[in-house]
């Protein structure tokens, strides 16, 4: 009778199924979440009610408590949710469907023989929540929305890394506003700010999902381009010189002109490390600054 | 203290209830799961629970770097989990298991999918093993989630709620071997001082049903 009781009372999930997967328990957290009453689902197959757990995985993991009596957990990690509720807190829903840790393990009678099998549903939406955020926070550039220098340093070693183990082409380009100082000091940050928010959107619409652009420094950006050679990237980096000179720049009602010079590298193979990829790229980025509004790849 | 000293028939009666369990547990992995692997004849050895260092330093290559995936399990039998692969073995595993082909995914992914593919792993075959050999001796046990961790195997300790660092702790290291995959790793099942008294008592009982 008390854990009847404990068990309605709980703040997680508590499903009692057999080796037929037929529901034998579901307690209230459960019919509160899903909107199915016990009286409608205890007895009948959790597939019918669930068909998306009828996976190989969900499977193997139910026959290997049945045999072994171990316990099977499905992070949120790796499986999101197990059972498709709709979030408990509606405010910024960052996620379509509840996120949930589960647990699977046996349950026994006098005998010691698994007659059946629980799983336990935490709802850990909230503090995934956090995380996601803090996991955000800590890659993006809080101005431009863009990644930051500390996430570009970490994926340039990644890319340098794998291009070199698969002998594939890797470039960089760095990009740098021409006179950038100008602008802050004529109009204000401000205007300096909106401009380097639009400068930053209007390369990311230019480049692919797999390039990683980043905000290096203030007026100076990054941008890694796997799988291109340093003279596909020199035709990238020309288009963009053109885009951002010939664009109409409106920032807080401003009328603005920018030019912007791009020195590229492309991974050499005695190149030790990122680091001379870096170099490389931020050599010819100095001599494109020499005249302004051009791209110079280095050679 | 309770007598910890192992006499050789105890050992060997301990030797005989693993090669029973983990046979047992090789046959089922591959029937209810399609898992085919191979445990090697068990090998058992006593230590100071702080030594445990010292002991699985002897027992694995130290110039590579491994995967360790750890769980404890808590019955009358009672301690620690530990399945020791190469780090690279992640990757396999993933295919072993059938986990969704994502060679394009981010890097972060991809480390994910490896490490929730030990875990998985090791959460099977622990509770194989255990399962088995308690089921023997007439114990039910409990699991803790397993964690996994890239790193030094050597770094290892015990956890200090379950092993008294001065008392005794029993290791029993099997080596597996998947054999759809060339991937191979030892487990160890280490368990505290408490589970070697009540050990001894349960391997008699073990050995009376056939006497």
């Amino acid at each position: 009778m008390i854990f009847n009781q404990i068990s309605d009372m709980i703040n997680m999930g508590l499903v009692v199924i057999d080796e037929d997967l037929k529901v034998h328990f579901w307690n209230r957290w459960m019919a509160l979440h899903s909107g199915i009453e016990p009286e409608k689902i205890v007895g009948q197959n959790l597939f019918d009610f669930f068909p998306n757990l009828n996976d190989p995985k969900f499977l193997r993991n139910c026959r290997s408590v049945f045999a072994f009596g171990n316990f099977a957990f499905f992070s949120q990690k790796l499986h999101r949710y197990l059972f498709p509720f709709l979030p408990a807190y509606s405010d910024k829903a960052r996620f379509d469907y509840m996120q949930q840790s589960c647990t699977m393990g046996p349950i026994r009678d006098e005998e010691k023989n698994i007659r059946y099998i629980f799983l336990s549903v935490n709802d850990v939406t909230e503090v995934v929540n956090y995380e996601e955020q803090l996991i955000e926070m800590n890659r993006k550039d809080v101005l431009t929305g863009i990644f930051n220098r500390r996430f570009f340093a970490q994926k340039i070693q990644e890319e340098f890394v794998r291009s070199r183990r698969h002998n594939r082409p890797l470039s960089l380009i760095m990009i740098d506003i021409d006179h950038f100082k100008l602008i802050n000091d004529r109009y204000g940050h401000q205007v300096g700010d909106e401009a380097l928010k639009a400068f930053s959107t209007r390369v990311l619409k230019r480049i692919r999902k797999t390039d990683v652009f980043a905000r290096y420094g203030g007026e100076e950006f990054a941008c890694l381009l796997p799988e291109t050679s340093g003279s596909s990237a020199l035709v990238l980096a020309q288009d963009l010189c053109r885009i951002i000179a010939e664009e109409n720049w409106i920032c807080r009602d401003v009328k603005l002109q920018m030019t912007i010079s791009i020195g590229i590298a492309e991974r050499q193979p005695d190149m030790a490390d990122s680091d001379a990829l870096l170099k490389k790229a931020d050599d010819a980025l100095y001599e494109a600054k020499s005249g302004r509004n051009q791209a110079i790849l280095y050679d | 203290m309770a007598d910890v000293q192992f006499s050789n028939l105890e050992k060997d009666i301990l030797q005989e209830l693993m090669n029973i369990g983990f046979g047992q547990a090789a046959a089922d992995l591959a029937q209810v799961i399609d898992l085919s692997i191979e445990l090697s004849v068990p090998d058992i050895q006593l230590f100071k629970a702080s030594d445990l260092r010292d002991h699985i330093a002897n027992e694995v290559d130290s110039e590579t770097e491994f995967s360790l995936v750890e769980q404890y399990f808590l019955g009358k039998f009672k301690g620690i989990a530990l399945l020791v692969f190469p780090a690279k073995a992640g990757k396999q595993l993933v295919s072993l298991f059938g986990l969704q082909d994502q060679r394009n995914a981010p890097s972060e992914r991809l480390e994910l999918l490896e490490k929730e593919a030990m875990i998985e792993v090791g959460n099977i075959l622990i509770g194989a093993c255990v399962g088995k050999i308690t089921e023997l001796l007439n114990d039910v046990v409990i699991y803790s989630p397993p964690r996994v961790m890239i790193q030094d195997v050597c770094n290892s300790t015990l956890p200090k709620n379950l092993f008294d660092p001065d008392s005794m702790a029993i290791s029993m290291k099997t080596v597996f071997h998947f054999e759809q995959q060339e991937i191979s790793g030892q487990l160890f099942l280490i368990a505290n001082h408490e589970s070697i008294s009540w050990l001894k008592t349960a391997l008699h009982a073990f050995m009376e049903q056939y006497e």
